[in-house]
């Protein structure tokens, strides 16, 4: 898995490729890297999900963990760009009951600004 | 004087910012002219009035309570229609106006008295006809003038309040309401002095004449101020200001009779100045018994004035402040009818020779507080009113109730004069007599304060909403975690071996935790069983692997099968043999199969001894099989092998789900140590926190506040967050002790300033700086900490208000933590937060900074 971050007006955006996986992690996780950008006082934090193929288990605690970490400091944790697969297993384990997930980049900035 | 020096001097007084310098200036200076004019008033109005026979006194008070509606009402409907300028130079030219026909009233009167020449002086025509009418009307004039000086009182001060209303927000009016008070004693002051001074040179109805000229330079005042309020307020609040205004008298009625605690607010107003009022009485009857000519008198009250106005000048700049800060609203509130009771009751064991002395004590207590501390707080009470009712509400307590009490005490002075005929008795008779009532009414002052005081904080609430909600506990509402998250091990275990699917499978059926959905969703076909492709990982809607497969897994008797097997010593014994082989496989798959195998097993020697060895496997996906094993059976022979697998991020989180499954009994002592161990890996020391705010005993809050005590920056962030945690959990649980909590919320703020003075301030104007974010994370932490001694929802909501709410709602959780935290925490952390400019903070932290690092001790 690899993280490319792009700074824009009101949020970070954070482009993955790769599986978000325990056996595909290099280093720093996708978690520790969501912390850090809080910590430098970012707030919004969008998650470009196009080049993602798999998330395990392990997967998913990251982005639940990013999302409560962001979330707690009154920021905005949201995906985009989600395969129809994966946005499937996100629909029935009910994951996007909690997780704001919009068609593109487009979108997901509209809905800060809205916010 | 330049406004930075203006600014610097202003701020030995109060809470001035650099940009309302002139604004508090000017409006200093409007209430100092209004005040000054109306202690010259007031002495000589006294005068005349205790003059005339008591049998009139209460007249001039139910004249104002039966007559001021009207002057409301007319107030009103000036105030809407007239540019706010307009009115106030209107209304300011008319009492000059007034004061110069009742100057010619009373010149007329004693010249009468002096039995001087028939043709007056000051006219030519008429003259003679004019001297008989005020003689046959006399005492009318007086009353008129007394009516008069409570039409101005009331309508300069309320005009006062709306200039400050249109000018500054309510914080800033709150932070400078001292101030303006001290303007106001000090015009006071001015004029009570300059009353006592010149009364026996000029008399008592030439001192009217001084008034017009004061008020023409209160009018110069009010343009000023009006002038600063585009600079501070900018247009648009301007318009704001003025619509709000249009308020009909009928409204401002509704408003309070439709708000339970603004109808409160005017009970316990009402019955604080209906104590005041029959207070008045006593001390009249007093005086009179006293003094007996006018300028004697009207200098006596002069002086008298002075002394009150001076003390309260004194008291409101020494103590007012403090008392406010220190004890909060409600002692404050209670200073005054607390006193007022014992001197009142203190009437009935008094020697006639003391009277005149305890009419100076029981009146000068009435107004000294009344100017001081009564007074401040009064206008902190309307601060958790809605803006638009505020304004309404304010309007009709002041110009109404207000004087509908004095009216009432009028009434009940007037009833008891008659009935208990006092034209007979001596003024100690008729004080104590007047004390019965007077006691009744502070009684009663003193319980309403009791239940506005009760209602205040929620009424400060009420405005006052969560921005967001704890993201831990929207997903504990949203979604099983576990399940979701074993859901995504079963997709992905279709992919490595039909082992561990099948085993996975049966875990989730076990806990009937399969939708017809994800049946169909974890369902796969034959030929797809090898399949690596990631699209066919993700396939939806396949066949299951076998007709009835679903059925049989799920079944009772099938799991008791599987038990039976785990337990048969045949099975033992074989997979004895096996497991040690399956553990040293070179396939990452097998490894995994046997640890998944270990946590359905019986805990024999064997499998404990392989579950170990998992446990330390290189493959953190084998550990993480492992992990689970190993929370199942909690063998303490695991838990160092567990807790070095806190270390890695990969392994962390199922290795907290395993030490959450071993309990607090096992778990509190080891996690202990390795938090309090400073040689061990910080990242181990920091995943610690998390699982003791799990097992959220009152042990592991004592683990976590003891650790948080020796202050390791480093371990801060999981300190708080598990205590917060805590407190999220358990929101009534009275689990933490203040005298723990306390110290470390103080050292959290005194860091706090320390980041500011030492990071962010030296950095402000540099783009980039990252600074800022460190002492937002550090605030944060501090409310997170505070909710643990208070209650946690008044205190989220406040810092997500303060963070992220409306000025308006910012100024309510300001107003709220103010009646929630204690002098310390108040002190320390309002600086931190309250909306300064940069250098002035700087200022207010660095005062504050050696105090803070004293109360905050030193451990770490």
């Amino acid at each position: 898995m690899t993280i490319t971050t792009r700074d824009t007006d009101g949020a970070v955006i954070l482009d993955i490729s790769g599986e978000i996986r325990r056996s595909e992690n290099m280093g720093t996780t996708l978690h520790h890297q969501v912390k850090s950008h809080l910590d430098r006082g970012k707030r919004h934090i969008l998650l470009n999900l196009e080049k993602v193929e798999f998330i395990d288990s392990f997967g998913v605690g990251e982005i639940l963990a990013s999302y409560i970490s962001t979330q707690n400091l009154g920021g905005k944790f949201k995906l985009f760009n989600i395969s129809k697969k994966l946005l499937l297993i996100f629909q029935i384990t009910m994951l996007t009951k909690v997780l704001e997930i919009y068609d593109d980049e487009d979108c997901a900035l509209r809905s800060l600004e809205s916010a | 004087m330049p406004d930075g020096r203006l600014n610097g001097f202003l701020n030995r007084f109060a809470d001035v910012r650099a940009a309302e310098t002139r604004a508090a200036v000017y409006l200093f200076g409007l209430f100092f002219l209004t005040t000054f004019s109306f202690y010259i008033i007031k002495p000589v109005k006294e005068n005349f009035l205790i003059g005339v026979t008591p049998a009139w006194w209460p007249y001039a008070d139910l004249a104002t309570a039966l007559l001021i509606g009207f002057v409301v009402a007319l107030n009103t409907r000036l105030l809407n229609r007239l540019p706010r300028r307009a009115y106030m130079t209107g209304t300011i030219l008319f009492f000059v106006a007034s004061l110069l026909v009742f100057w010619y009233i009373f010149d007329t009167s004693q010249q009468l008295l002096a039995r001087t020449p028939v043709i007056h002086h000051s006219a030519i025509i008429g003259v003679i006809p004019f001297q008989v009418i005020v003689r046959n009307i006399w005492p009318v004039p007086v009353l008129v003038f007394c009516f008069f000086s409570s039409v101005f009182i009331a309508m300069s001060v309320t005009q006062f309040w709306i200039a400050v209303n249109d000018t500054l927000d309510p914080y800033q009016a709150k932070r400078m309401v001292g101030l303006f008070v001290s303007g106001g004693l000090l015009g006071g002051i001015a004029g009570s002095l300059m009353t006592s001074l010149l009364v026996r040179v000029i008399g008592p109805e030439n001192l009217l004449l001084v008034c017009p000229g004061i008020l023409v330079a209160a009018l110069a005042a009010v343009h000023l101020v009006y002038g600063e309020q585009k600079k501070l307020r900018g247009e648009s609040e301007q318009g704001a200001a003025t619509a709000r205004a249009r308020v009909g008298y009928l409204e401002s009625f509704a408003a309070v009779r439709r708000n339970r605690y603004l109808l409160l607010l005017a009970g316990l107003l009402a019955s604080s100045m209906v104590a005041g009022s029959l207070v008045n009485y006593q001390f009249m009857a007093v005086v009179k018994s006293l003094y007996e000519s006018d300028a004697a008198r009207t200098a006596f009250l002069g002086t008298f004035f002075t002394g009150i106005l001076v003390l309260s000048a004194v008291l409101h700049m020494a103590a007012t402040q403090r008392i406010l800060k220190n004890f909060g609203i409600r002692l404050a509130l209670l200073s005054a009818p607390v006193f007022l009771l014992l001197v009142s009751l203190s009437v009935f064991a008094l020697p006639a020779g003391l009277l005149m002395a305890w009419a100076i004590a029981v009146r000068g207590g009435d107004k000294v507080f009344d100017n001081t501390v009564s007074q401040s707080v009064r206008e902190l009470l309307y601060i958790p009113v809605a803006e638009d009712i505020k304004y309404k509400g304010k309007m009709f307590i002041d110009m109404f109730v207000n004087k509908f009490a004095v009216g009432l005490g009028a009434g009940l002075f007037l009833l008891l004069y008659h009935v208990s005929h006092f034209a007979y008795k001596p003024a100690v008779t008729q004080v104590r007599e007047v004390g019965f009532l007077v006691i009744g009414f502070l009684v009663l002052w003193i319980a309403l304060i009791g239940v506005v005081y009760g209602l205040y904080p929620s009424v400060l609430k009420r405005d006052l909403s969560r921005k967001w909600r704890d993201g831990d506990k929207v997903i504990e509402e949203s979604i099983d975690v576990d399940r979701t998250r074993q859901v995504f091990e079963t997709l992905q275990s279709r992919e490595r071996s039909t082992t561990l699917y099948i085993m996975n499978i049966f875990d989730l059926l076990r806990k009937d935790s399969l939708s017809p959905e994800l049946k169909e969703l974890l369902g796969f076909k034959r030929d797809e069983l090898r399949a690596r492709s990631m699209d066919c990982l993700f396939d939806v809607g396949g066949e299951v692997f076998f007709q009835g497969f679903e059925e049989a897994i799920a079944d009772k008797d099938f799991e008791a099968e599987v038990r039976k097997v785990f337990a048969s010593d045949d099975y033992k014994a074989v997979m004895g043999m096996r497991l040690p082989a399956m553990a040293a496989s070179g396939s990452e798959i097998e490894r995994m199969e046997a640890a998944k195998l270990l946590g359905m097993m019986e805990p024999t020697p064997e499998v404990m001894g392989t579950l170990k060895a998992l446990l330390q496997d290189p493959s953190p996906e084998v550990a993480t099989y492992a992990l689970a094993g190993a929370a199942g059976h909690r063998r303490p022979e695991h838990l160092p092998l567990i807790l070095r697998l806190l270390d890695s991020p990969l392994t962390r989180q199922e290795a907290q789900a395993a030490l959450t499954a071993y309990g607090p009994a096992a778990g509190e002592p080891v996690l202990k140590d390795i938090l309090l161990d400073r040689s061990a890996s910080m990242d181990v020391r920091r995943a610690v926190p998390e699982v003791l705010a799990r097992y959220a005993t009152p042990k592991s809050v004592d683990i976590l506040l003891g650790a948080l005590a020796r202050r390791e920056e480093e371990l801060e962030p999981e300190i708080v967050d598990a205590l917060y945690k805590v407190r999220a959990g358990r929101p009534e649980a009275p689990i933490f002790k203040a005298r723990k909590v306390k110290p470390e919320v103080l050292y959290l703020i005194k860091r706090g300033y320390e980041i500011f003075l030492d990071e962010v301030f030296p950095a402000v104007g540099q783009a980039g700086s990252g600074a800022g974010a460190a002492l937002d994370l550090k605030i944060k932490r501090i409310f997170d900490l505070l909710t643990l001694i208070h209650p946690a929802d008044d205190i989220v909501k406040a810092y997500q208000n303060i963070l992220q709410g409306t000025r308006k709602s910012v100024d309510y959780s300001l107003e709220l933590l103010d009646n929630i935290l204690d002098r310390d925490l108040k002190a320390a952390l309002f600086p931190l937060i309250e909306d300064l400019p940069a250098a002035d903070r700087a200022v207010r932290l660095r005062k504050e900074l050696r105090s803070l690092a004293r109360l905050a001790g030193g451990r770490g």
